[in-house]
């Protein structure tokens, strides 16, 4: 048949057979090609299973922790949510209370997103509605290279570069701490943040800015007033996956934020080391023996981690899913 | 309407304003990342590092090398030549193990004369006495008492029992001293001792081993400074100490002040005759060092030393290169495959809605879960942690990106072509293998080289499913042993060459170094997936 597709002037002189398919024929193609969709399917399966391997694997690791010797499962959990002392490496009353651990997660991921939503929410306005082709055409290069660029060496940036600036120009005590964290972070958020932002902001529609530009109004109440409230669920995805990243971050976090597992008190003060979830897991899994009680406790703290962004996640797709609806 | 005006004005500029911004942000970060990196490998290399070429490498011409040495070597003999003699004076270790093993010589050379028993004992008795009293003089603080043991010494000069015997060394040893001790304040030896301990760390790392002493067995200590930027670096050390004098205002707070050593009021050796040495160092360095620039592109090929001293990135290059293509090899088929079924097959039911949520969960996982995920599933699964399992785990990671990708590739072939090939006859899956397929493959291509990328720079998935700090480098071959050995990689190695390792960070040159060359590989992907892009974008418009 493929002969015929070349040779199209003289094709039905070229038919090796006819057209007309024979029963055995007809079973065959069915059957090929339900073979082909069901083979398809399966592969397609491997991403469902392996969110359900991930979520399994993960739960049996972190079961023992939960479930192990020495206290019930109930005090256990209440002392992993509520304690915020972490000493799982002390020899007779080790302690695995991981709210101080919770909450440097949160201390970077807020402060980075104090940064980045504004910044990242004016650049996407500026991509959508202000800057001319030619000028998106070099700025979207720019953004994709500033997501592109590994998380390790914007570690490295933070230790080499902003930690000695911090010290040296703001007196910090350290130059690794929460707010060298969240700078970095939210540096690694904003491209998101763009992209998601700028879709949600183009989806909104010619019509109903030449709507508002038609009473008269400016670019700016154009867009604070119409465009964004229209968009807002777009923007609120974008808020989202931003979150999403800069709690998932682990070695921008691990080497900048200096891992001290504590509440910054006063609770404003960024100048102090905080540690994450993430930092805990890289950077205590790797000296545990296997089979510990620590050793599962990071999983623990892993699983917190998954179901968190998990339920995140949940919640963008919610937000995108109302952005792409069709307006009434 | 001004107000408004102005501020639709002031909207406009902070719009602006937050991509400039983050164009400076970029610079920011690139910019010095990239200028100090780039010193791994344009640089300007002293006649040091082409012997740590010659010695770890094997690369250069031994006669040139040979030549540049000798002509280095006699630069450096006068200012060696008074570190040694001004250290015996200080070095009392020195002068006494000196001298305690010429009296165990002349013990022996006695005993090889076969003299009587009670020669030999008198003599030894004598022998002893001019030691311990050479000894004395070396130890104690007070000058005259120094000067009168030396005067024993000195006495027993001409006694004829020592003229032709090893012990004669003694004799030589204490007019060494002797003039020593007209320079040196013995009251400060102490003082001297420990600053020319500094004074000779510094030396070494100019020059490497100081003669007479024995090849070190670690590699760093090995050669003295292989780059002219370290050599200056050194030298400043050399030449300057840190004193810490009260200030001037009123708290009289004890801050840092840099002065030269040789310096005749406050310099520590200002008064001794090791003053010469730090001026003849510092206007000769370039005639003991021979500083010439270099490119030195090994480094992207070459092995590294303990620590990253010397030696350049060469096995993480090729073990990211090795685990970015693995995981290609899994991720690839099977997320041109997933893409293919939920844009030709699937229906938009809730199987579909259920499969896209895992996707987008797929792709919000941290990356530290999967490093989770990889040592409770694939480590356990291979066995050990190992280039395979890091592999496995990398492809996971990058999974839903391939599918996204592919998906809005396959999704931008037009319509019509899909037509023409089924009204032709094909059936719906050879129309994608034949026409939809290489139709899409540059967006497909795109997707992959961005997750390339990706893959690469990702290290938390990596940490506990075989990426290593130090190991062997993985023996490529038809034989796949190799799968099952952990590698080094770049991105591991970044984080591991900045926090991780101590020696690294007297080396910042191929610290950063290592994080310019994973920037570049990341780029350089980058910039070939926006290329490609470019020239479909252009194909679409009908240039």
């Amino acid at each position: 048949m493929t002969t015929a597709v070349s040779q199209f002037d003289d094709a039905a002189v070229r038919f090796p057979r006819p057209l007309r398919l024979t029963f055995r024929d007809d079973l065959r193609s069915t059957l090929l090609s339900w073979l082909v969709k069901s083979f398809l399917f399966v592969v397609t399966f491997c991403s469902v299973a392996a969110v359900l391997l991930i979520f399994v694997f993960v739960i049996r690791q972190a079961a023992p922790f939960f479930m192990g010797d020495g206290g019930s499962a109930q005090e256990r959990i209440r002392e992993f949510f509520t304690s915020r002392r972490w000493f799982p490496e002390h020899q007779a009353h080790p302690e695995y209370g991981i709210l101080a651990i919770i909450a440097g997660s949160f201390y970077v991921t807020i402060a980075s997103l104090l940064i980045a939503v504004p910044t990242g929410l004016l650049a996407a306005i500026f991509l959508s509605d202000i800057a001319s082709f030619r000028v998106r055409q070099i700025c979207k290069p720019l953004i994709e290279i500033l997501a592109a660029i590994p998380s390790v060496a914007y570690g490295v940036f933070a230790v080499m570069v902003v930690a000695p600036w911090l010290q040296k120009n703001l007196g910090f005590p350290t130059g690794t701490n929460a707010l060298n964290a969240s700078i970095i972070l939210s540096m690694m958020a904003m491209p998101t943040i763009i992209s998601i932002a700028e879709d949600a902001l183009t989806a909104v529609g010619r019509e109903i800015r030449e709507a508002s530009y038609g009473l008269g109004a400016t670019r700016a109440e154009t867009i604070l007033r119409i465009v964004i409230p229209a968009a807002h669920s777009g923007i609120l995805a974008a808020v989202i996956l931003g979150m999403m990243r800069a709690v998932g971050e682990t070695m921008v976090v691990w080497m900048a934020s200096g891992n001290a597992a504590q509440i910054p008190s006063p609770w404003w003060d960024l100048s102090q080391s905080v540690r994450t979830m993430t930092a805990t897991i890289a950077g205590e899994l790797g000296e545990v023996p296997q089979g510990t009680i620590h050793f599962h406790s990071l999983f623990a703290i892993g699983l917190v981690l998954l179901i968190f962004t998990f339920c995140l996640n949940l919640l963008s797709e919610h937000f995108i899913m109302q952005m792409k609806k069709p307006k009434r | 309407m001004l107000w408004r005006q102005i501020k639709n004005i002031v909207f406009t500029v902070f719009c602006s304003g937050s991509v400039l911004l983050l164009a400076a942000a970029l610079l920011f970060f690139l910019v010095p990342m990239i200028w100090k990196g780039s010193q791994a490998v344009f640089f300007r290399k002293t006649v040091e590092f082409d012997k740590m070429q010659m010695e770890l490498f094997r690369r250069g011409h031994p006669a040139v090398l040979e030549k540049i040495t000798a002509q280095t070597n006699q630069a450096r003999q006068p200012a060696l030549a008074l570190l040694d003699h001004f250290s015996r004076g200080v070095d009392t270790t020195l002068l006494s193990k000196e001298a305690r093993s010429a009296y165990q010589q002349f013990g022996r050379h006695l005993r090889y004369r076969e003299v009587s028993d009670e020669e030999y004992t008198r003599l030894r008795e004598e022998a002893k006495d001019i030691r311990d009293a050479f000894l004395k003089a070396v130890e104690t603080t007070d000058k005259t008492e120094a000067e009168s043991f030396l005067d024993l010494v000195d006495a027993q000069q001409n006694n004829p029992s020592f003229q032709d015997s090893p012990f004669r060394i003694v004799f030589s040893l204490s007019k060494d001293y002797r003039q020593i001790l007209q320079d040196i304040d013995l009251s400060r030896r102490s003082e001297y001792a420990a600053e020319l301990d500094i004074v000779k760390t510094e030396m070494r790392k100019l020059f490497g081993p100081l003669p007479g002493e024995s090849v070190p067995p670690l590699a760093q200590d090995r050669f003295g400074a292989t780059r002219w930027d370290v050599a200056q670096k050194h030298l400043r050390y050399l030449i300057y100490q840190t004193k810490w004098v009260p200030s001037e205002q009123e708290d009289h707070r004890l801050i840092a002040r840099q002065i030269r050593r040789d310096d005749p009021e406050e310099g520590i050796f200002g008064k001794t005759e090791l003053a010469p040495l730090f001026s003849m160092v510092e206007q000769n360095l370039a005639a003991m060092l021979q500083p010439r620039p270099t490119i030195y592109w090994q480094y992207f090929l070459d092995d590294s030393t303990a620590g990253h001293y010397f030696g350049g990135a060469g096995p993480e290059i090729l073990g990211t290169l090795l685990l970015t293509v693995l995981s290609m090899c899994f991720a690839v088929p099977l997320g041109v495959l997933s893409a293919a079924y939920l844009v030709e097959y699937a229906a938009d039911g809730i199987i579909t809605r259920v499969i896209r949520t895992c996707i987008n969960t797929l792709a919000g996982v941290p990356s530290i879960v999967y490093g989770l995920f990889g040592l409770a599933f694939f480590v356990l699964m291979v066995g050990k942690p190992c280039i395979l399992s890091a592999s496995l785990t990398l492809g996971l990671l990058v999974l839903p990106v391939i599918i996204r990708a592919s998906e809005e590739a396959i999704r931008a072939v037009p319509q019509s072509y899909k037509e023409a090939s089924l009204a032709l006859g094909a059936g719906k899956f050879r129309t994608f293998l034949t026409v939809t397929l290489p139709a899409a493959g540059p967006g497909i291509l795109t997707g992959i080289i961005l997750s390339l990328s990706r893959a690469a720079g990702e290290t938390a998935p990596i940490l506990f499913a075989g990426a290593v700090a130090l190991g062997p480098i993985p023996n490529v071959g038809l034989h796949p042993k190799w799968l099952f050995q952990p590698t080094r990689a770049l991105s591991y190695g970044c984080y591991d060459i900045t926090v991780g390792d101590r020696l690294a960070m007297q080396v910042p040159h191929n610290q950063f170094g290592m994080v310019m060359t994973l920037i570049l590989l990341v780029l350089l992907l980058n910039l070939a997936a926006i290329f490609l892009r470019w020239r479909m974008s252009r194909k679409l418009q009908g240039i």
